[in-house]
């Protein structure tokens, strides 16, 4: 388990953005030089703990190397090389602290100072008293050589040796990235064989630059990667990592010798160093790393293939995540990916490799190694440097960071067992806190996790059951199962409410789930309220009316009752349709606010899946005037007397009016144009054989239906109170007790009417076999409602023939004789339209005429048999 | 009516603001690397290519063809001078065709001898005829830098007919001739007159060493002394002398071709070439101090610093080098670097005795590959241009070392260096520092021996060619017998000491290591003559054979020494079936034989050993597989003394 790294900022700097090699220089006592790709370099004093001075060079600065020990760096810009004395540079430095001490002191470095006229050079490195430059020219990468002058004063840089090596377009795999990044950075290091010092002490130039780009490799590795001859010749090894991956070498001081790759990494090369030092100081482990993570460790397999001998072990794996940057220390390579700085600690492989013999485990256990590196927790660190290791075990390095701020970044102990028995009280507190705090951080993090995975599961719960139902429903649709064995189901109830003094007419819908899922969040009851006959309103626009009633768990076998207003008296036109559908949406599912964030299409697409499709209809509406109701009404509201004496006094007055017959003498005889009437003649015979099952059903006594008194009643009571297609009216206070077979009701409209069922018999007067026949019979002085009761009736009446089994009872005659005298009437009728049309009249004259007809037509109605 | 001259006007004091630039950019170029030269030439052409651009958007017109010429003749200067040749080229072709098109003529053809041709015979005597020929000049630069000779050959006429007119001063912009006219002509980056002068020398140059390339000696040699009379820069004289040297070298007249070469470094000082090949001819002839002599001065004017470079590159933009850079040409050019010619000189000073004076230049060489600053490779630049190829991914895998002679002597790889100089050291009795150098060598290369080598059927490269190869394939077998012959050199040392003892530990060091090669090819018979052996297996063989012997002989001379006879016997009779060439392996045989009482037999050994009077090529031996000149010495007429007593008892 790690700890937590202590970032510390030291510094801000202005800085656009990391698009360029960022460099950190340490080596000059306190100073830190920063160079970050623009023209500026930057001077940290760690001392002072602030910048002190901003060199301005004439273009942008592409690298950086410093010679510690006459105080000289030199910097690569786009025009050339320069050079700088730092001594000059501390001098000035104090003498200008005296007067300004806050803001760092800016110095133009002139052209005088341009030592290397080579422009675009990408990268430099300093060798004891030679310059390197690499630079890609054209074609090639040209590595070159200058010799510095002895003397500082004197600025002639002598050129004495230059390398080509052609370039390879071949590597494409950074073609996004160089649009980015317009110049990629190469990498130049220097590379020691580990026995030079110790035999040569005298080649002191090779210690004093002892810095970040020289390393001290085993001298075996050395020689097994650069040949006998580079050894021989105590030669340093120049090590060039270059966009195109290629890791190419170059004995400095071996006459004839010339860039050679060593390795490809086939991604641009951002670092290379060695690790794994040794008590001796050598490292025994090259370390090349590229832009997209490929990492190649470079060691010795003593256990060679054959014959026995030493050979170099290329191990190559991947790391995760691009690489940015990267520093090494003694053990451990550190690299940033930008999002997270990880610790790739390089020793385990060796450690593992004295416990076991063979030589493939410890490559697979180094590049095991490659895949496990240590998170830091440390991000937007675009440049490293400087690792160091306190006496405690703490690593230090320093950093910039993205946003252009140097940072001091302590990474704790290696290991937490060693330090912990060690630690005083103070850190063992604050490293508890810290971790509680850690703790708390996951926990927090794992509950919010938990609840996603939740919320996930259940929306996926809903969704199946949402699936699951509408399946049951569209095989519903399918099967065409009677209403009341499906499901999920629906049926209504109309009722008479008296609110203020006013008369509205609502629906109550019951919902009963019958299957085995519960309608949970995000099904809604769409009711849709609309007339069935569009014209009557006014405008024309459909004046349909919606309801929906979102469920909360509506469980398997309960049923969900919601009430809707269908009109106020007198201002609704019946008969109506309403259409209910269940409907499950996946906005209501997921949330407002998260659909609306991501989902902007979603929102209208819901599943509607239609449960049924209801007319309700006059009969529905009808306001019975049963005389109890009456007296009740008249005894508990006196305030209201007056009007229903009114009322009382109107539907009497309609009732004697409406004492007529469906005779046509009769009708002739008293003119009354208010007056409008309709009728149905239903053979007797099949409405006893259609009342009966329902009869039985209804423990009733069979001989009651045999009197056609009886048959009269139960027929009204059956038009009054029948459950057609789901929709009942509902009881008006007391079961109203019907007494006789006529009934005076009062319309939704405020119509009263009269709806007498009697039995007639219809044919030919003079004829025997007179045919028992039962007439309902509907009588209004307002025609919107003799038509409105007249539909609902013989819808009503269909429905029952519907339901009744055909009987094949020879009632030939009769409808010879109805068709005879119905054929007669249409051909009056027809003359009579066309008269109407086709004389000019005015529009009244013809609707009168028109409605004498209608009139005509609903008063000798077909016997229905 | 206006707009037309207003534009000409602006143009052509735009071309003659660029050129005036350019001119004093070269003027100050000297001073300033090669770097920054190189990128004002390029600011340069690029200026001269917009200008072009804006003239050529118009339709080719009599007006304005002499100031479009003058300017595709400075931007086709500039794109030379950058080493752009087929863009210069391109521009040339466009040109022509567009002076066909304003001469009315139609050019249908892409051949370019065609179209010059044509191009020459439209622009007949018009005004543009002198124009057109600053064009043919281009052209005839660029197909001598792209070394197409033929070409030149092809337009030999209209060349030298442009010589004469340029010499009589037509397109110099001179006061001679019609200068009313020509005042007004827009200036040019480089005169046509200088041009011309230094094409010719070149061309005469580039022809000659074509011809001496393909066998043609004495062809080339007499245009080359016809060429030596042309007025050039010395360097460009001297090459001349040079050449005209190598053409007498190959005609097998060696003291001629040294007056040459004399005559080519009168003239030009700076002419190491020149020094080079005739330290060649008085190795051919056998002159060994003459060739050390010349050995010693071609290395201290090697060490010379470069200060001479802009004389040879002169102060206009088109360099000789860039026009003569054929092939045939650069290597006869050639001359190995200083360290190499140091190499040379000490293994000749050992070779013919002058040990110390040899010894010394072996420490030198050594000093100088381990100093910082290697003047050594500066004088690679110069010879990288020409030998390095490149394999795509960039390992290099072919490499035209100097193999022109096979006299030249290239360096040594490093532990070979190290050995012949402690082989050197101990032939001055300074076995101290011999053994220093083999330690060396030995802690270098132990660690790299391999438990066993096979040692392959032969492989013509293996030794010779190893410099090349890639560092993991580096010869194991090399490393081995490296480190074998150091400790038998340490061998040698002790024995030098006659501290016999450690003498024997080393030897048999030496033989442990060698007996690890295992030869690949079981029927082949390892104690078949030498000389055989010699031709048919490479040099690994050889020294591995050779190596053997000395080792087992040497160990049996030290066990004489310590009288432990038995053992010497064993070990001097199983080197003589090693290596049965080794006189001195037989001799001490014959010795042993005596001492053990075995006196015919030892009789009988030397009367063999000095039948063998083959005495085979140690010259071609390394100097460290040679037979130590020290330790105890049989002589030959005691032996022969020994033997008439036994022949007369």
């Amino acid at each position: 388990m790690e700890g937590r790294c202590a970032v510390e900022t030291w510094a801000q700097f202005g800085f656009s953005g990391g698009s360029y090699k960022v460099k950190i220089l340490c080596g000059f006592g306190t100073d830190v030089l920063i160079c970050t790709g623009t023209e500026e370099i930057y001077v940290f004093s760690k001392r002072e703990r602030k910048i002190t001075t901003v060199l301005l060079l004439p273009a942008a600065v592409s690298d950086l190397v410093g010679n510690q020990d006459k105080h000289l760096i030199y910097v690569a810009c786009r025009s050339g090389v320069y050079r700088v004395n730092l001594q000059f540079l501390l001098h000035r430095d104090q003498s200008s602290q005296a007067d300004a001490s806050s803001s760092p002191a800016e110095l133009k470095i002139s052209q005088e100072c341009l030592v290397v006229g080579a422009d675009e050079v990408s990268s430099l490195l300093l060798v004891g008293s030679v310059l390197l430059t690499l630079c890609q020219r054209d074609a090639s990468w040209l590595l070159t050589l200058y010799k510095t002058p002895k003397q500082t004063a004197s600025t002639s840089h002598e050129e004495f040796g230059s390398f080509h090596l052609p370039v390879v377009s071949a590597v494409d795999c950074g073609a996004a990235e160089s649009n980015r990044r317009p110049r990629k950075g190469s990498v130049l290091i220097c590379i020691h064989s580990g026995d030079v010092e110790a035999s040569s002490p005298s080649n002191a130039s090779a210690e004093s630059t002892v810095a970040q780009d020289h390393f001290h490799l085993e001298p075996l590795l050395f020689k097994l990667l650069f040949g006998v001859e580079a050894a021989l010749a105590k030669s340093p090894v120049i090590l060039c990592g270059l966009p195109d991956g290629r890791l190419c070498f170059l004995p400095l001081r071996l006459p004839g010798s010339r860039l050679r790759v060593l390795h490809s990494l086939e991604q641009p090369v951002c670092f290379v160093g060695a690790s794994v030092v040794t008590e001796t100081g050598h490292a025994q482990c090259l370390v090349a790393a590229g832009e997209q993570g490929r990492v190649v460790l470079i060691k010795t397999d003593k256990a060679g293939s054959e014959g026995g001998s030493a050979v170099a072990a290329f191990t190559e794996g991947c790391v995760p995540g691009p690489v940015w940057c990267g520093c090494m220390d003694k053990s451990c390579f550190y690299y940033s990916t930008g999002a997270d700085l990880l610790r790739l600690d390089l020793s385990e492989g060796s450690f593992v490799r004295e416990s076991k013999e063979r030589g493939e485990e410890t490559s697979g256990t180094t590049a095991a190694a490659l895949q496990s590196p240590s998170s830091l927790n440390v991000c937007r660190v675009i440049a490293l440097a400087e690792p160091a290791r306190s006496t405690a075990g703490d690593v230090q390095l320093l950093g910039v960071s993205a946003r252009g701020q140097l940072q001091r970044i302590c990474l704790p102990a290696g290991r937490v067992d060693e330090g912990s028995s060690k630690l005083p009280s103070t850190q063992v507190s604050r490293s508890v806190r810290d971790l509680l705090s850690a703790i708390g951080d996951v926990c927090e993090r794992a509950s919010v996790l938990k609840t996603v995975i939740k919320s996930k599961n259940q929306f996926l719960r809903l969704l199946n059951h949402a699936i699951s139902i509408s399946f049951l429903l569209m095989a519903d649709t399918t099967t065409d199962l009677p209403i009341k064995e499906k499901p999920i189901r629906c049926h209504f109830e109309t009722s008479w409410s008296r609110l203020l003094q006013k008369d509205s007419l609502s629906l109550v819908c019951f919902l009963h789930n019958s299957s085995p899922f519960v309608l949970e969040r995000g099904w809604t009851l769409s009711i849709t309220v609309s007339p069935l006959s569009y014209s009557s309103s006014p405008a024309g626009e459909s004046s349909s009316t919606n309801f929906s009633f979102p469920f909360h768990d509506l469980c398997p076998g309960q049923t969900f009752e919601a009430s809707l207003p269908i009109a106020a008296a007198g201002d609704a036109s019946f008969p109506m349709t309403v259409s209910c559908s269940l409907i499950f949406s996946l906005s209501s599912l997921l949330g407002e606010e998260e659909v609306a964030a991501s989902f902007a299409g979603l929102q209208s697409s819901c599943i509607s899946l239609p449960l049924s499709t209801l007319t309700v209809d006059w009969l529905h509406a009808l306001q019975l005037n049963s005389p109890t109701a009456t007296h009740k009404m008249a005894t508990v509201q006196p305030s209201s007397a007056a009007a229903d004496s009114i009322r009382t006094f109107l539907s009497s007055r309609q009732l004697r009016c409406s004492g007529r017959t469906n005779r046509g003498g009769e009708s002739a005889a008293k003119p009354e144009p208010e007056k409008y009437s309709a009728s149905v003649w239903v053979s007797s015979e099949i409405v006893r054989d259609t009342l009966k099952p329902k009869k039985s059903s209804n423990l009733d006594t069979k001989e009651s239906i045999r009197d056609p008194e009886d048959l009269c009643l139960s027929l009204l009571e059956r038009l009054l109170s029948e459950d057609t297609e789901g929709v009942k009216m509902g009881c008006q206070g007391d079961k109203i007790a019907l007494s006789t077979s006529v009934v005076h009701a009062c319309g939704p409209n405020g119509a009263a009417m009269k709806l007498t069922v009697k039995e007639i018999n219809v044919g030919e007067e003079e004829s025997t076999d007179k045919e028992a026949t039962i007439e309902v019979q509907i009588e209004s002085s307002s025609l919107a409602a003799v038509c409105g009761l007249h539909h609902a009736v013989l819808r009503r009446i269909q429905t029952l023939l519907q339901s009744a089994t055909e009987k094949a009872a020879s009632t030939k005659n009769v409808q010879i004789l109805g068709l005879r005298r119905a054929l007669q009437r249409a051909e009056i009728q027809q003359s009579q339209i066309s008269g109407a049309f086709g004389e000019v009249v005015s529009t009244v004259q013809r609707d009168r005429l028109l409605l004498t007809v209608y009139q005509e037509l609903r008063q000798n109605p077909l016997l229905i048999v | 009516m206006y707009q037309p001259t207003s534009l000409l006007e602006k143009w052509s004091q735009e071309n003659n603001e660029l050129v005036n630039k350019c001119k004093q950019q070269e003027a100050a170029g000297g001073a300033v690397s090669r770097d920054h030269s190189q990128s004002s030439l390029r600011w340069c052409s690029s200026e001269f290519h917009k200008l072009l651009r804006k003239i050529q958007g118009i339709p080719p017109h009599v007006d304005h063809s002499q100031l479009e010429l003058a300017v595709v003749y400075n931007t086709c200067v500039c794109f030379t001078a950058q080493s752009q040749f087929s863009e210069a080229e391109l521009l040339l072709k466009e040109a022509t065709e567009r002076v066909l098109q304003v001469t009315g003529n139609n050019a249908d053809t892409s051949d370019p001898l065609v179209l010059w041709r044509a191009g020459l015979k439209s622009a007949g005597n018009t005004a543009l005829h002198p124009h057109v020929l600053y064009l043919l000049c281009l052209q005839w630069a660029l197909w001598l830098a792209k070394c197409q000779l033929e070409n030149i050959w092809e337009l030999q006429e209209q060349m030298s007919s442009l010589c004469e007119l340029v010499c009589d001063g037509v397109g110099d912009g001179s006061p001679s001739e019609a200068k009313g006219r020509l005042s007004k002509s827009p200036l040019l980056v480089m005169e046509l007159k200088r041009l011309t002068e230094l094409l010719q020398i070149c061309t005469s140059i580039a022809q000659g060493a074509e011809k001496l390339n393909e066998g043609r000696s004495s062809e080339a040699l007499s245009d080359l002394q016809a060429a030596s009379a042309l007025s050039a820069t010395r360097a460009l004289v001297a090459y001349t002398h040079l050449l005209s040297g190598s053409c007498l070298a190959h005609m097998n007249r060696p003291q001629m071709a040294l007056q040459c070469y004399k005559r080519a470094l009168e003239t030009d000082s700076r002419c190491v070439c020149a020094l080079y090949r005739s330290m060649l001819i008085y190795r051919q002839l056998g002159n060994t101090q003459a060739e050390i002599q010349a050995l010693r001065l071609l290395h201290s004017t090697l060490m010379l610093p470069p200060a001479t470079e802009p004389v040879l590159g002169g102060i206009h933009p088109l360099s000789p080098s860039l026009l003569l850079s054929s092939h045939s040409l650069s290597r006869l050019l050639l001359v190995p670097s200083a360290l190499s010619v140091l190499y040379s000189l000490a293994l000749k000073c050992v070779l013919s005795g002058r040990v110390t004076e040899g010894v010394e230049h072996y420490l030198d060489l050594l000093a100088a590959l381990h100093s910082e600053d290697q003047h050594a490779v500066r004088v690679k630049i110069i010879t990288n241009k020409i030998t390095i190829q490149f394999s795509l991914m960039g390992s290099v895998t072919c490499i035209c070392l100097p193999q022109v002679d096979a006299e030249v002597s290239v360096l040594p790889r490093m532990p070979e260096l190290y050995l012949e100089a402690g082989a050197a050291l101990l032939f001055t009795r300074r076995p101290a520092d011999c053994m220093a150098l083999c330690n060396e060598v030995i802690s270098t290369t132990l660690e790299l021996v391999p438990e066993k080598v096979v040692l392959e059927e032969p492989d013509e490269g293996i030794g010779g060619d190893a410099r090349g190869l890639s560092v993991e394939g580096e010869d194991k077998v090399a490393m081995l017998l490296w480190a074998a012959a150091a400790y038998l050199l340490q061998g040698h040392c002790h024995a030098h000491l006659k501290d016999w003892k450690q003498a024997v530990t080393h030897y048999t060091r030496c033989i442990n290591l060698l007996v690890k090669v295992h030869l690949k090819n079981r029927d082949f018979q390892p104690q078949i003559p030498a000389a055989d052996v010699n031709v048919k297996h490479g040099k690994d063989l050889c020294a591995l054979q050779r190596m053997k012997g000395l080792s087992l002989a040497w160990r049996g001379i030290s066990f004489t020494q310590m009288d432990q006879l038995r053992e010497a016997l064993r070990d001097l009779q199983l080197s003589l079936q090693a290596f049965p060439d080794y006189t001195g392996a037989g001799l001490w045989c014959g010795e042993v034989l005596w001492r053990l009482g075995r006196k015919h037999e030892a009789a009988a050994c030397w009367e063999k050993t000095w039948s063998l009077t083959t005495q085979t090529s140690v010259e071609k031996l390394p100097l460290y597989l040679q037979d130590p000149q020290s330790g105890p010495l049989l002589d030959s007429v005691e032996l022969r003394l020994r033997i008439q007593e036994l022949g007369l008892t």
